[in-house]
């Protein structure tokens, strides 16, 4: 029986060298946090980038429905601004492309079950998401995750979030070609990337291998790439039409065209130059216009196109930007049977209902991919646990998430798809609803989110009820509709881009505040998020069913023959649909039936006294804040060393710590330093020492002398003992509080040369 | 071994009320207490999952749906001191005080009746206790022990779920006779 080891010493070899001291940097930077050696927003930010984010009532308070209660969380340490330590949080797990393996569907079960609350979440970005999680599991929860090959790494924060791409890709009948390469290159690269450490605000990017599928989402986002071939010379080219300055949010931006065909070597190249431009123009004081959506609209999209094309000349080569190349055309997954049709094998219950529309044809003759139902994007352990066996009986490592918040398997031989489903079926998620308009896809809203106004979930649960109930009534036409709900006007639900969308809003109804849900119809998913939606009217939260029923029915007595839902919505316009949800937007009044006042599956009386503050846009933190932080973590780690009885190891760390501050303080003033020790110290003398800007008022030039003594002192290669490592500890204390006083300084604007004669005075 | 986050699992007769019907009820105990519970999560769109789950800081109460079989789940999060047995007992005793209350409720009562003869025990740490023979084994004097007080006999099984090692360590106690939750608290008063 193993009495002792901990997650690091269990899994210490299956983790990623690499992934494992990150994890183990972040684990140290918590302990600084707790001691309070790490400024609050840089912590927030810095957890953030590690995908761990706050949820509702994290600030210790909550409304009950009668009186806001103060939760009994310990409130001596804190996470962020206003957010308590001890309250339970979300985590994010970045999922590139959607791709999982079946070992790592048995993780993140496991995890569920220790950490969380037993569900595992898929997001509408292809993530995995947990909730109620401490922030004290989650070192291990990372390191976990690291063994089997996944990473939350900059899952939030101010950074590339996860890459996206259609899970169809390299099965897709209609693709161009296979862009799960160029997901899986770009996400690596931008991983952590230095270019892609200092945006304003988050930046999205989506792979999708054709113009007319919904798949990739392109035009939603930051950036989106759609594969494209070209004939040059008489061969075929591969490369992608760029499109950059999408997004959703309070006001949706469609993205522009940035190259209609980006050859694929470039891809990468121009990758980081619009994260050099971004990082560089965009706006980082005000977050609400800090995406570079933003910027491109103010520099128009040929300006911008100048700036990313000049910013690409100055690019050193990079060895990883065509590393990939080679091997994209290897077919990267293998089936683990022969590809055989279903011909007419027995077909279960339900049977066919399900392979209607829960399977697609592959390119690949004999194949199908068939889609995993989540409701509202949730699998139990159990679940996933079932399904790794599922996934291990039927196919091979093929397994992605969807935006749609679904599971999607991939290379299932046809003929097996009777007992595909049995399987499914049996763990209860053989639901044949998959691209219907059964299938709601939510944010998680006031369920777990701070910004959540209304409950987008608890909607989503009572539509998939109601609709489910009469699918097999609903016109054809209707069935293929999609609904996106989000909790508030942030989108994350993807409401803009549904035939029925909608997000949470407050009415004030005769004094008393009613959830309600604006209505947006007409927006288009196909062609990769074709067009958005037009704003209808907001209705009461509990008639929105009634609403659904509403429109669609009037949408099957009045549309022509074979007219889509967007152009029946832009034909009739807005005042008609208007007109016709005139009635649901009344409720009786609140003494009558108080039911209208409160939210779907939440009994208290409605009320915005929960709603705090979004981390969605990060923290804007500099360079040199990261800089100086993580000069404290290098200290603490000499501090360890030094426990563990190394001194001499301890006493380079502890040097190292302070070349980190000097180089957050050049950071400030020359974001580009490099990390050579050399060039530091350099700039850090002419910048900061000569200069006298890092000077104390009563002690000088002492404490950057510190530093310098220290080179020579750990240069000449003498014997230290734990004396001397401890004074050198003491010293880099002192060092790194003086960068700390001098960027301070600098950041108000008050720095300046010190006067001697204060010095001289002291000195006396 | 060193047990914690010890959860305890008692079992519901025939589910007679709707899984949805919970929410209004934790809720009411999150207003009738001062800040000891978070929120009320719901999954009752969830076959067999967590179904609807109140959640504190030191221990969460769920009506759990795992394996399609309800019942109240009480799991301890926070650490707990004192010896396994110790540990054993107190997370039972909760479980049993949270059954008892959730019978006493106004909305439910004459709706709802745990079994009182089957528990089933699980630790929420594969690190600590992984779902082995070895740890069964390890863990296995403190269980019956505890199961002999619970049942004031030695007409009981414990019975480890082996088939899959990938689940947490659980071990159910089973005996054929039948017990109210008010006694099982009365026979726990013994440790």
């Amino acid at each position: 029986m193993e009495k002792s080891l901990t997650w690091k010493e269990k899994i210490a070899e299956k983790m990623p060298a690499e992934l494992a001291r990150e994890i183990d940097i972040f684990e140290q930077q918590m302990e600084l946090r707790k001691q309070g050696k790490i400024d609050e927003k840089v912590f927030a930010e810095t957890r953030l980038r590690r995908g761990i984010y706050g949820q509702r009532y994290d600030n210790g308070q909550r409304h009950d429905g009668n009186r806001i209660q103060k939760l009994k969380l310990p409130a001596d340490v804190i996470k962020g601004p206003d957010t308590l330590w001890d309250a339970p949080g979300m985590m994010r797990i970045k999922i590139p492309f959607g791709g999982l393996n079946p070992e790592q569907l048995e993780v993140l079960a496991e995890l569920s079950e220790e950490y969380a609350d037993g569900v595992s979440h898929v997001t509408t970005r292809q993530d995995i998401q947990y909730h109620f999680v401490h922030i004290d599991d989650t070192p291990s929860l990372m390191r976990r995750l690291a063994a089997v090959g996944i990473t939350s790494r900059e899952a939030c924060g101010n950074v590339v979030r996860n890459v996206t791409a259609c899970p169809l890709a390299g099965i897709c009948r209609d693709e161009t070609f296979d862009t799960t390469p160029y997901a899986k290159a770009c996400s690596r690269f931008l991983l952590g990337h230095p270019d892609t450490q200092d945006f304003g605000r988050k930046f999205k990017i989506a792979f999708s291998g054709c113009q007319q599928h919904p798949c990739g989402l392109v035009t939603m986002h930051d950036m989106g790439a759609i594969a494209k071939t070209r004939v040059v010379d008489g061969k075929e080219k591969r490369g992608f039409a760029l499109y950059v300055g999408g997004g959703l949010g309070s006001v949706p931006y469609k993205a522009k065209l940035f190259d209609e065909f980006l050859p694929e070597e470039e891809l990468l190249p121009i990758s980081q130059a619009i994260s050099r431009v971004f990082a560089r123009l965009g706006e980082k004081r005000n977050r609400a216009r800090a995406r570079v959506k933003f910027l491109i609209a103010n520099l128009g999209i040929d300006e911008f196109r100048k700036l990313v094309l000049a910013e690409r000349q100055k690019l050193a080569n990079d060895p990883r930007w065509t590393a990939h190349l080679p091997s994209v055309n290897e077919q990267t997954e293998e089936p683990l049977k022969a590809g055989v049709s279903l011909n007419g094998g027995e077909r279960p219950d339900g049977f066919d209902a399900w392979y209607a529309t829960n399977t697609y044809k592959q390119k690949q003759p004999g194949y199908v991919a068939a889609t995993v139902t989540l409701p509202l994007g949730d699998a139990s352990a159990d679940q996933l646990r079932a399904l790794a066996d599922i996934a291990r009986r039927f196919v091979k490592d093929t397994i992605r998430t969807t935006v749609e918040q679904n599971i999607l398997f991939r290379w299932i031989s046809e003929a097996d798809l009777p007992e595909f489903y049995r399987a499914i079926k049996a763990i209860g998620l053989g639901a044949p609803d998959a691209a219907t308009i059964v299938d709601v896809t939510a944010c998680p809203g006031t369920d777990t989110c701070k910004l959540g106004i209304a409950s987008s979930r608890g909607l989503a649960r009572e539509l998939r009820y109601q609709l489910g109930e009469k699918s097999l009534q609903l016109d054809e036409a209707v069935k293929n509709l999609r609904i996106k709900v989000s909790g508030c006007f942030n989108s994350c639900g993807q409401h803009h881009i549904a035939d029925i969308g909608f997000y949470g809003i407050n009415r004030n109804v005769k004094g008393f505040q009613v959830p309600h849900f604006q209505v947006i119809l007409g927006g288009k998913f196909h062609d990769n998020a074709g067009e958005y939606g037009v704003p209808i009217g907001a209705v009461p939260s509990k008639r929105i069913p009634e609403a659904v029923l509403s429109i669609t029915e009037y949408y099957v007595r009045k549309r022509l023959k074979d007219e889509r839902f967007q152009d029946f919505v832009r034909r009739i316009g807005k005042k008609e649909i208007k007109d016709l949800l005139e009635d649901l937007t009344k409720i009786p009044d609140h003494d009558v039936d108080r039911a209208y006042y409160s939210d779907w599956g939440d009994p208290r009386e409605f009320t915005l006294a929960d709603m705090g503050i979004g981390e969605c846009a990060g923290e804007v933190v500099s360079q040199a804040e990261f800089t100086l932080a993580a000069s404290e973590r290098e200290l603490f780690e000499a501090q360890l060393l030094l426990d563990a009885g190394r001194p001499r190891d301890a006493a380079k760390t502890a040097y190292a710590s302070m070349v980190r501050a000097a180089q957050g303080l050049v950071k400030a003033q020359d974001p580009g330093i490099s990390e050579d020790e050399n060039q530091i110290l350099a700039e850090f003398t002419s910048r900061f020492y000569e200069t006298q800007l890092f000077w104390d008022k009563y002690a000088g030039g002492k404490f950057a002398e510190y530093m310098f003594k220290a080179k020579e002192f750990i240069g000449a290669g003498k014997a230290v003992d734990a004396d001397r490592a401890v004074q050198l500890l003491q010293e880099a204390q002192l060092f790194i509080d003086a960068a700390h006083d001098c960027h301070n300084k600098l950041r108000v604007g008050v720095a300046s040369a010190v006067k001697l004669d204060s010095i001289a005075q002291t000195s006396a | 071994m060193e047990l914690q986050k010890i959860n305890v699992k008692v079992f519901t007769a025939e589910p007679k009320v709707p899984l949805t019907d919970f929410i209004d009820v934790f809720h009411g105990w999150i207003q009738a207490t001062d800040g000891v519970y978070l929120d009320v999560a719901d999954y009752s769109h969830m076959q067999a999952g967590p179904g609807i789950v109140l959640v504190a800081d030191d221990a969460n109460v769920s009506i759990d749906e795992t394996d399609n079989r309800r019942g109240l789940l009480y799991s301890q999060k926070s650490k707990m001191s004192g010896s396994n047995l110790e540990k054993l007992s107190t997370v039972l005793r909760s479980a049993l005080e949270n059954c008892q209350r959730l019978e006493q409720e106004p909305a439910l009562r004459g709706k709802l009746r745990f079994l009182g003869n089957q528990v089933e025990i699980l630790v929420n740490d594969r690190l600590v206790a992984p779902n082995t023979g070895e740890a069964f084994e390890e863990i296995r004097p403190e269980i019956d022990f505890l199961a002999r007080r619970l049942y004031s006999t030695t007409n009981f099984t414990l019975l480890r779920n082996q088939q899959d090692t990938r689940l947490r360590f659980n071990v159910t106690i089973s005996t054929p006779l039948s017990f109210e939750t008010k006694t099982l608290l009365n026979n726990l008063q013994a440790i």
